[in-house]
């Protein structure tokens, strides 16, 4: 069940008022989204029935044995079994076909944050979950299943415990935010790479220069929006049910340098990587500061292999690590200046820090080192030509260039303008906006490309 | 009763945008959709597409079959392939000297020696490989690209029949003019080796010098200088171990056409005539017709594919009125070139489009396109292979976009290697089978 169909918001409005109808009861409101959750993974396929809930339950029981007992050697052997555990099923649904048939949606998002529930009372950073309901509602929570944002498991059953209802602020915030994301994914990532980008990255060689340049540019637009639409819908969904989940975007491609950059793309996944993996690697109390540097290209490395086995994500996260780390020791070597820059300065580092992650996409995109050899050569080949790219092209592209970098404070206004208007208004908007869609991006859309990670 | 905690607004807002979006469904302009949607458990369907068993290579002669296979999409039923089954029965014979020649002229996949490759490979596989065969000078786009032959080209003036046309129409064997002043060299670089190699030039007045070099040794020069302008050729043995050939223009100008690379064995030479944007148009009207004629003959091929029509199939008036005339004509031409090869006419691939609902469809001409090359090859003698057909008729695109693996690009018209492979095989067996047949029947034939 993609988050952009007609099922799954029809799925949400059943839940979204069965939810608020039961929520005097907690129990009677964890019920409601437990039952949701499974709903949910069982639409992509039954089987995940028995995987989630076998899983969630052993990481309770670790969970509770992990507070409970002091001695090192079996906390530690708790929670590796816990880290086999999860890591074993991202791995087998990933990369190893352990089923007669392919599972539709990676268990990665649910591993990830399963993790941090059992590595933070490891590290006695929180304290296991009161209630086993809670627990499995939280755990496997359906906005978060396809694509994140990865949410320590720590933040989010508190929230059920809330006896708050939702405000009329957040209950629009979380209509817009779905509003936003469909027009993200539909109108916009969709768009970039039905026109342009999935040819010019299937067949580089039959395009010029110019094309396959724009097609690149296409991409890092297309990914970003893709990726983004997805996170506005599954935070506006949470949100209907009162469920704050962490930001994971924050216009990445107004970053000043790549370590800005990871402070504002995918957030919620590179503060997983440095607390849960770069944090664990070892030699980072060393007196040997290489160790700083390797381990952050190890990180990234690690990171980029999560996405798949192959040597071009790995390519991609060793191209981060070193610029990561290259940045980090600049910084070293000039005692960490507080550096203030003009107006062109800035816009200089922006540049350079997009066409950095630019190069970096190419990698991530591409089916083959050679496609992405390929890639590069078209573009250094400097050969012109515009024959396929199309006006409604460079108008989307430019738009989507414009809306990533207007002022937050646009953004908010907007957002409040909504929040304002009355419920049938509100509804008349998206409901155009469904229309809008209906003319332009025609019948479904693509899959979120980060729901095969 | 409502709770106290019920969130009116946002619920009153939900509903409205229910009725609404019913409202629309009914008025059509909301996408239909039902309830049922929501509670369907089926396991999502994802195509996919069979991979192809490896087809090993045949360890003896192939022997008739008792019961002949109907190969529904290669339709040659007036014995149109003849010279072409004769010429590979020779070739299984293993005679010396036996080499089946076909020429497969072709649009943008076979400019990169997809789908041929994987026809050629089967080919060699089962019958024995005679060598690579043709290969432009340079790569005039970039896309262009041979299995097995690397190439790279420096300063040559480049014009192909379909973009910047040689003045004079002399395009050669494979629609490219290379031009180059002293300077201008060639690298090629075989997987495999060869017995010798051909190249195929211009003799012209003023004509330059072209030194062949093998391994950095030196092979000999090819004199272009002649009193007309003709098309030449000139072979160079090549030792056991030479794969890396040059070729420099010692003295320019000197125009090339390609090199044929062959072995001295029996099997098959596929040559791979791909031209971007090719189409039955450009060799009609573009190609000079004595020049051509001599390419032709010269390669004394048993076969001759033409395989043109996706860059036509957009183009609806043109279809119906200008193209029977231009294919009827490069058919003649062949025929009139190489009477004793046989033709055969290979349809374009399925070309798919987004429709108004999104969908992806067949472009609706090319079932059209296809029909009149089925027409036109039966009323002028020649086979005709149905790839639309056999890849699978309309909506192939679509099913084999969403496949997994992807067989062909977004664009809905190329197809990714893995789907070139699918048509190559597909090809392949249509002959082979037919090939079979024609054995079958000869044998039973009294003498």
């Amino acid at each position: 069940m993609l988050l952009t169909t007609a099922a799954y918001f029809s799925f949400l409005a059943a839940v979204f008022f069965a939810y608020w109808l039961a929520a005097r009861y907690r129990l009677g409101a964890l019920a409601v989204v437990l039952f949701a959750n499974y709903f949910f993974y069982a639409r992509w396929d039954l089987v995940y029935l028995a995987l989630i809930p076998a899983a969630s339950t052993c990481d309770f029981l670790i969970g509770h044995a992990l507070h409970r007992y002091t001695r090192p050697g079996l906390r530690r052997l708790l929670v590796t079994l816990s880290i086999a555990l999860n890591v074993g099923l991202i791995a087998s649904v990933k990369y190893f076909t352990v089923l007669p048939w392919v599972l539709p949606l990676a268990l990665s998002f649910y591993g990830f944050q399963s993790l941090t529930y059992t590595i933070d009372i490891y590290r006695r950073d929180a304290q296991p979950a009161g209630s086993y309901l809670a627990y499995l509602a939280s755990a496997s929570f359906f906005p978060t299943t396809v694509a994140g944002p990865i949410t320590r498991l720590s933040t989010l059953w508190p929230q059920w415990s809330k006896r708050e209802m939702l405000t009329v602020q957040d209950g629009g915030k979380a209509l817009f935010l779905i509003g936003l994301g469909l027009v993200k994914k539909l109108l916009i990532a969709d768009f970039l790479a039905e026109t342009l980008v999935n040819r010019v990255f299937d067949l580089p060689k039959l395009y010029s220069g110019a094309e396959v340049l724009a097609g690149v540019y296409g991409y890092a637009f297309q990914l970003y929006y893709d990726f983004s639409g997805y996170t506005d819908i599954a935070m506006g969904s949470a949100l209907l049910l009162g469920i704050t989940l962490p930001r994971n975007f924050n216009r990445p491609y107004a970053a000043q340098n790549i370590s800005d950059f990871w402070r504002r793309w995918h957030i919620s996944f590179s503060n997983w990587l440095r607390d849960y993996l770069y944090f664990s690697l070892p030699g980072l109390r060393s007196r040997w500061k290489i160790f700083a540097y390797l381990n952050l290209v190890i990180t990234m490395v690690i990171g980029g292999l999560w996405h798949g086995a192959g040597w071009t994500f790995l390519v991609w996260g060793a191209w981060h690590g070193v610029g990561l780390a290259a940045h980090r020791g600049w910084l070293a070597l000039h005692g960490n200046p507080k550096l203030t820059f003009t107006t062109g300065a800035r816009i200089l580092c922006g540049l350079a820090t997009f066409h950095f992650v630019l190069i970096g996409w190419v990698f991530f995109r591409a089916s083959s080192l050679s496609t992405a050899r390929d890639i590069l050569y078209q573009i250094v080949s400097g050969s012109i030509s515009f024959a396929n790219i199309t006006p409604a092209f460079v108008l989307v592209l430019a738009i989507a260039a414009a809306a990533h970098y207007i002022p937050q404070r646009w953004y908010d206004g907007g957002l409040q303008l909504y929040c304002q208007f009355p419920y049938y208004a509100q509804a008349a908007a998206i409901a155009v906006l469904v229309v809008a869609i209906r003319y332009v991006a025609g019948s479904g859309s693509a899959p979120f490309i980060y729901s095969r990670f | 009763m409502l709770p106290p905690t019920f969130p009116k607004k946002t619920s009153l807002a939900i509903a409205t945008l229910g009725a609404l979006l019913l409202l629309l469904e009914s008025a059509k302009l909301a996408r239909p959709f039902t309830l049922a949607e929501v509670v369907d458990f089926r396991p999502r369907d994802i195509p996919s597409v069979e991979p192809l068993a490896p087809i090993p290579p045949s360890t003896r002669p192939v022997t008739a079959f008792r019961h002949p296979i109907i190969e529904p999409n290669l339709i040659d039923q007036h014995d149109n392939l003849r010279a072409f089954y004769l010429a590979l029965w020779r070739t299984e014979l293993g005679a010396p000297g036996a080499i089946t020649r076909v020429l497969h002229y072709g649009d943008s996949p076979v400019t990169a020696d997809s789908i041929t490759a994987d026809v050629r490979s089967l080919l060699q596989q089962h019958f024995g490989d005679a060598g690579h065969g043709f290969v432009l000078i340079a790569k005039p786009w970039a896309w262009y690209g041979h299995r097995g032959v690397d190439v790279q080209g420096k300063n040559w003036r480049i014009a192909a029949a379909t973009q910047v046309r040689a003045k004079d129409g002399f395009h050669g064997l494979g629609g490219v003019s290379f031009e180059g002043d002293t300077g201008a060299t060639s690298d090629f670089e075989l997987a495999e080796d060869h017995a010798q190699m051909e190249i195929h030039f211009l003799r012209q007045p003023d004509g330059g010098v072209l030194t062949v070099e093998a391994e950095g040794q030196k092979l000999g020069q090819v004199e272009t200088a002649g009193p007309d302008k003709q098309p030449d050729y000139q072979t160079f043995p090549l030792n056991a171990g030479a794969r890396d050939i040059k070729l420099l223009v010692e003295r320019g100008p000197v125009r090339l056409f390609g090199v044929s690379f062959e072995r001295n064995a029996p099997g098959v030479i596929y040559n791979s005539l791909g031209l971007n944007g090719g189409q039955v148009q450009v060799v009609a009207r573009y190609f000079d017709k004595p020049q051509w004629n001599e390419e032709l003959q010269h390669q004394h091929p048993d076969l001759v594919v033409i395989n043109y029509g996706t860059n036509e199939s957009i183009y609806a008036d043109y279809i119906e009125h200008s193209y029977p005339g231009e294919l009827r004509q490069v058919i003649e031409r062949v025929k009139a070139a190489v009477p004793r090869a046989s033709v055969l006419i290979m349809s374009p691939m399925d070309r798919g489009q987004r429709d108004s609902n999104s969908r992806i469809s067949t472009v609706p001409t090319l079932p059209r396109l296809v029909e009149i090359q089925r027409q036109i090859a039966s009323e002028m003698g020649c086979a005709f292979f149905n790839t639309f057909q056999a890849m699978g008729g309309e909506g192939t695109m679509a099913r084999w976009y969403d496949s997994q693996p992807r067989l062909v690009s977004a664009d809905f018209t190329h197809p990714l290697p893995a789907g070139a492979r699918k048509v190559g095989v597909l090809l392949d067996q249509a002959l082979e089978s037919g090939y079979r047949q024609f054995k079958a029947r000869e044998l039973r034939r009294p003498h």
